[in-house]
């Protein structure tokens, strides 16, 4: 009887593992069907503690092969190749290899830049192009790599908004800083410190937490002790964030908050519900009314709500595409040719790469208001959005 | 002295926490010796079944506290069978091996639970519905809600359960006597697998409570919430001196105490560092815990 | 039927209903209602599966694939035959050359994934010093990796040191870096030193994270330089900078190779059998002379080197570090591939590192169920091999056999 139920314990086990492979098959064979025409591949997250940002990337890049397959002609149909990097420098330059090994022509990618940076080593020496919709460290484009562009904005843009703001239209006198402790969050926070002293602005204090953290009393206690009139949250993502707002209300701080790009998804609402209501962010400017938006909306829907990255992720991949249909060709230098010569308007905004592979950066103030990402202010007028 | 006032109250909801956790580690380890590594996502287990259920029954029209009290007691359910299984399948094959060996099986079931619940789950942190539990007091300009008061209060109460059932139960009695010699034991008819395998449930039941009290404190849960209390946990197991049911609550308890208050006072970026630090300090004075007994010398 | 074959399909049966108690809340209950279809679906699959499986074993266990396993006995009896006369020098200089034709057979994802597979050999035969010759479990191996990768990164970046020079300095900074966390871990035994140990494996990896001045934090490093190198070319020698995949898994098999040899030589060594004695026997080592201490900080400092020398390479090979790469979870990577390679076995350990850095490379096809599978075949493999694959061999009876 024992023997029985270790060897079907065991034999579960098994089982599962052929699941796997069942369900590995059937995708397979959904994409060989289409023979030949133009690999793309995809670097992000899918496992781990970012991976829902890293399925954000992929689903982007997937929503833009959609759009743009029927335009692609002789050069398609195009297929896309994704893989993990698990935000770990080690396997994404495994897996940037194995990319350069399937043959793929650009990478979307990668989330962290801690895995960008690496990874772009391998691709841009094999000539592939590397176009990051989410790493906003300055370092990634300003390293001189050829093939190496960013669609987002970078971390110095996004903290000289958030400055201008709490001190313009805010009219903080004091503000208290965290961030936790990642390439992305603790560059923009200490920008943001940097910066604060030119505006007048009386830096309280600049507490970090560590990633995958959840209890953050402790420092809050220490920024109701502080008063600051503005609270600047810079954290990795929009999971982290969530608990530090219901922290935050339940603490009774009563204080404004600005966080920025990364807490931007449709799941903050969900999870800090009504403590999410009116926290401000710097945002890339998205206008959500135009026809290039609502297409990248419509090819996204069965994805489920777009995340702080799809958008850019979809852009980049369009970018791509588009250089690759005006060149003709796959070619590297040609495609290089055409990318400087691209202006379109995407769905995040008016995409034009400049010679370092930055396509600048249109940081504006969002806030949250009736459970929406609503567009506040913009740093460049000064000026409220009506 | 309210911030200090503030950051003890904040440190005993952190510990007790950890102290529901680390009891699953130190039980398990007081009876076979082994670290459970796939605990942490027995915890994580917990907290998916408490939104799963809370929102079923939420859904059924069910008054919200019934809601809470039922989908707590099922979770615990779901993770003291899923425990058994665990022990079932991974560990009890492997009881006359090296320990080592069992510890590696462990590793390899908190890969599996972890992706499993990562596979049905999905990858996005899931809500919980916070605005069951709203508001809370001010105790000498402290802040305390009633989520922390509702954590604190079944944390004492499932650990108060526990010292009964251990100390004052037939049932109690069985499980301590295998823990000190299994031979023994089963010579004068106790059944200790079904002992180990009950001790197992009983430690998966206090981590589900833990994951659910955390996903309502919290507001979310996501599939790889269990490792990083997990590690804090057994710590607190050890420092209690493993194998010592009334150290694990105090070592949860400190650990929990010792983080917010390096954290508030000295830095929060190190807190973690002072946790361990403090763990190694205890353990080089005194290497079997603040309660632990004397371990064989023999075993590696 | 008899009755052990229905007691075995009763225990099926059991073990299938139970499955499904805790497959059904997780994908059938939802807000809208319960759902029982999907939940079913995977059921029934795992469940054919398994009942497959089981029939075949039970077809096994009443002999009907007699026929198949007569002729397979014979032909491994025969094999290891043929196998037991070839002399080991044979073989090695088989494995030595398929090692050193191996780039030139592949591409680059293979070289790439081959470089990691090496890093980690080198890793594990370290981790192997400490866990399996001298019994000393540690949970914090990976902190040495991280001292030796920032140590070759800050001196390649401030001073320009090359990568030779600081491959026995690593060795060393990881060596002091052993005997600080063996210190206080002298008096400890058993599972407090796995706390211990990945105490301090943390605090290694949070004092870089938060360190900025010296670390760059989350940062990390860049612009580490490659290994560098003279090379005949054109009737002169000139310095060439080994960026190449090929060249580096050169380097590294050279460095996993003086690896191999090293730990060899000291497992038949005095200090070896001096090690084996604490593992065993720490009081009776100690009534025979051993110095028991001290000999603890030397296993330490000893796997350590080892742990510094893989940094310096991983630093050198991937030009960039960042504190990423030495969570706890590495560290229990590496003693994964000891355990599951079996302790104390220098092929165990290379067979071990082999399956766990090329198995979640080979399963990357399976997307999200990648790591999923990975655990499962952890568990499963642990449960059929606990002594690991490749176990030593020991003379004697040990005390753990005995209880």
């Amino acid at each position: 009887m024992k023997r029985a139920l270790y060897l079907i314990s065991m034999l579960l086990l098994a089982s599962f593992v052929a699941v796997g492979c069942g369900g590995e098959k059937k995708e397979d064979k959904k994409a060989e069907a289409p023979k030949a025409g133009l690999k793309i591949g995809s670097l992000g997250p899918l496992t781990g503690q970012y991976a829902a940002d890293g399925n954000d990337i992929k689903n982007g890049v997937l929503a833009a092969i959609e759009v743009m397959n029927p335009e692609m002609g002789a050069l398609g149909p195009v297929t896309l190749q994704a893989e993990d990097d698990a935000c770990d420098p080690r396997q994404a330059v495994a897996a940037a290899n194995k990319l350069i090994n399937e043959k793929v022509t650009a990478v979307i990618g990668a989330y962290c830049s801690s895995a960008t940076i690496p990874a772009s080593e391998p691709l841009i020496a094999a000539k592939i192009f590397m176009i990051t919709p989410a790493s906003t460290n300055e370092k990634v484009t300003e390293r001189g790599m050829p093939y190496m562009y960013r669609t987002c904005g970078r971390d110095d843009d996004q903290s000289k908004a958030a400055v201008k703001f709490m001190a313009e239209q805010l009219k903080a006198k004091a503000i208290y800083i965290v961030d936790d402790k990642t390439t992305y969050s603790q560059g923009l926070a200490d920008n943001v410190e940097k910066l604060a002293p030119g505006a007048n602005l009386k830096v309280l204090g600049h507490e970090h937490v560590n990633q995958g953290d959840k209890d953050y009393s402790a420092v809050l206690t220490k920024v109701k002790a502080a008063k600051p009139d503005v609270f600047y949250v810079s954290l990795q993502n929009s999971a982290s964030a969530a608990p530090m707002l219901i922290q935050i209300a339940r603490m009774g701080i009563k204080t404004k908050i600005l966080a920025q790009d990364a807490v931007y998804h449709p799941q903050l609402m969900e999870l800090a519900k009504k403590d999410a209501e009116g926290v401000f962010l710097t945002f890339g400017y998205t206008d959500k009314e135009t026809p290039a938006y609502k297409k990248f909306a419509e090819a996204y829907k069965k994805f489920g709500e777009p995340g702080a990255y799809s958008a850019y992720s979809y852009d980049s991949t369009v970018a791509y595409l588009k250089a690759v249909k005006a060149a003709g060709s796959t070619d590297p230098e040609k495609v290089k040719a055409e990318l400087a010569k691209l202006e379109f308007d995407g769905a995040s905004k008016k995409i034009k790469y400049k010679e370092n592979g930055d396509s600048g950066s249109n940081y504006v103030i969002q806030v949250v208001k009736d459970g929406k990402f609503t567009n506040y202010w913009n740093p460049e007028t000064g000026e409220l959005f009506k | 002295m309210e911030f200090l006032l503030q950051q003890l109250v904040n440190g005993i909801t952190l510990g007790g926490v950890y102290a529901l956790v680390a009891l699953g580690y130190t039980m398990v380890y007081g009876i076979i010796q082994l670290i459970n590594f796939a605990h942490g996502e027995i915890y994580a287990a917990g907290g998916y079944m408490g939104v799963i259920l809370i929102s079923w029954l939420f859904s059924q029209g069910f008054p919200p506290a019934v809601c809470l009290g039922a989908a707590l007691v099922l979770a615990m359910g779901y993770c003291a069978m899923l425990a058994m299984a665990v022990e079932k399948v991974a560990y009890k094959p492997l009881r006359q091996s090296s320990r080592l060996s069992v510890l590696l099986s462990a590793l390899g079931m908190s890969i599996f639970l972890q992706n499993g619940l990562m596979l049905t789950q999905g990858v996005y942190d899931r809500a919980y519905p916070t605005e069951m539990v709203q508001g809370g007091f001010e105790f000498g300009g402290a802040v305390v809600s009633w989520m922390q008061v509702i954590i604190v209060g079944v944390t004492v109460l499932l650990l108060v359960a526990l010292n009964l059932l251990v100390f004052k139960t037939r049932i109690g009695k069985a499980m301590r006597a295998t823990a000190q010699d299994k031979t023994m034991s089963a010579l004068v008819g106790i059944n200790s697998n079904r002992i180990i395998s009950l001790t197992f449930a009983i430690g998966a039941g206090l981590a589900a409570a833990a994951g659910i009290m955390v996903g309502l404190y919290y507001g979310s849960v996501r599939y790889d919430m269990g490792f990083v209390p997990g590690v804090k946990a057994f710590s607190a197991a050890v420092l209690g001196g493993i194998g010592n049911i009334t150290g694990a609550m105090l070592g949860g308890l400190i650990i929990g105490m010792i983080e917010v208050l390096a954290a508030g006072y000295i830095s929060s970026e190190y807190k973690d560092v002072f946790a361990f630090v403090i763990l190694i300090a205890v353990l080089y004075f005194m290497p079997t815990g603040i309660m632990g007994e004397n371990v064989d010398d023999t075993r590696v | 039927m008899t009755i052990r074959a229905s007691k075995l399909w009763l225990g099926y049966g059991l073990a299938m209903v139970w499955f499904y108690f805790l497959l059904w809340p997780l994908m059938g209950i939802k807000p809208e209602g319960l759902e029982f279809q999907t939940s079913l679906a995977v059921w029934g699959k795992v469940a054919a599966a398994s009942a497959v499986l089981l029939a075949l074993y039970q077809l096994k266990q009443g002999g009907a694939f007699r026929f198949l396993e007569k002729p397979a006995q014979a032909g491994a009896e025969a094999l290891a035959a043929v196998t037991g006369r070839v002399p080991t020098w044979l073989a090695l200089c088989v494995v030595a050359g398929a090692a050193v034709a191996f780039p030139f057979l592949t591409e680059r994802y293979a070289h790439d994934v081959a470089i990691s597979v090496l890093v980690y050999i080198i890793l594990g035969l370290g981790l192997n010093v400490v866990v399996g010759l001298a019994g000393l479990l540690d949970l914090g191996y990976i902190a040495f990796f991280g001292v030796g990768a920032y140590t070759y990164a800050l001196m390649s970046v401030h001073f320009g040191l090359s990568f030779w020079l600081c491959l026995p300095i690593s060795g060393c900074f990881a060596a002091i870096a052993g005997c600080i966390i063996g210190y206080p871990t002298l008096r400890m035994r058993g599972d407090y030193l796995a706390i211990v140990t990945l105490g301090f494996g943390e605090i290694v990896r949070i004092v870089i994270n938060n360190w900025m001045s010296l670390t760059n934090g989350p940062n990390g490093i860049l612009g580490i330089k490659a290994p560098g190198a003279y090379w005949f070319n054109k009737g002169s020698f000139e310095h060439i900078w080994l960026n190449n995949l090929e060249q580096l898994y050169f380097v590294i098999l050279g460095l996993a190779v003086f690896t191999i040899v090293a730990v060899y030589r000291l497992n038949y060594s005095r200090i070896g059998r001096a090690f084996e004695a604490v593992r065993e026997d720490q009081t009776a080592a100690e009534l025979m002379g051993v110095n028991t201490l001290r000999l603890k900080l030397l296993a330490y400092a000893l796997g350590a080197v080892f742990g510094g020398l893989a940094g310096t390479f991983f630093a050198a090979r991937m030009k960039f570090v960042s504190p990423e790469s030495f969570t706890f979870i590495e560290s229990a990577m590496v003693l994964a591939m000891v355990v599951l390679g079996g302790m104390g076995s220098i092929p165990g350990v290379i067979l071990g590192s082999l399956a766990l850095i090329a198995l979640p490379e080979v399963f990357r096809g399976f997307e999200l169920y990648r790591m999923f599978v990975f655990g499962g075949v952890m568990a499963v493999m642990m449960l059929f091999r606990p002594r690991g694959l490749w176990p030593a061999k020991r003379m004697g009876v040990r005390s753990e056999e005995k209880d």
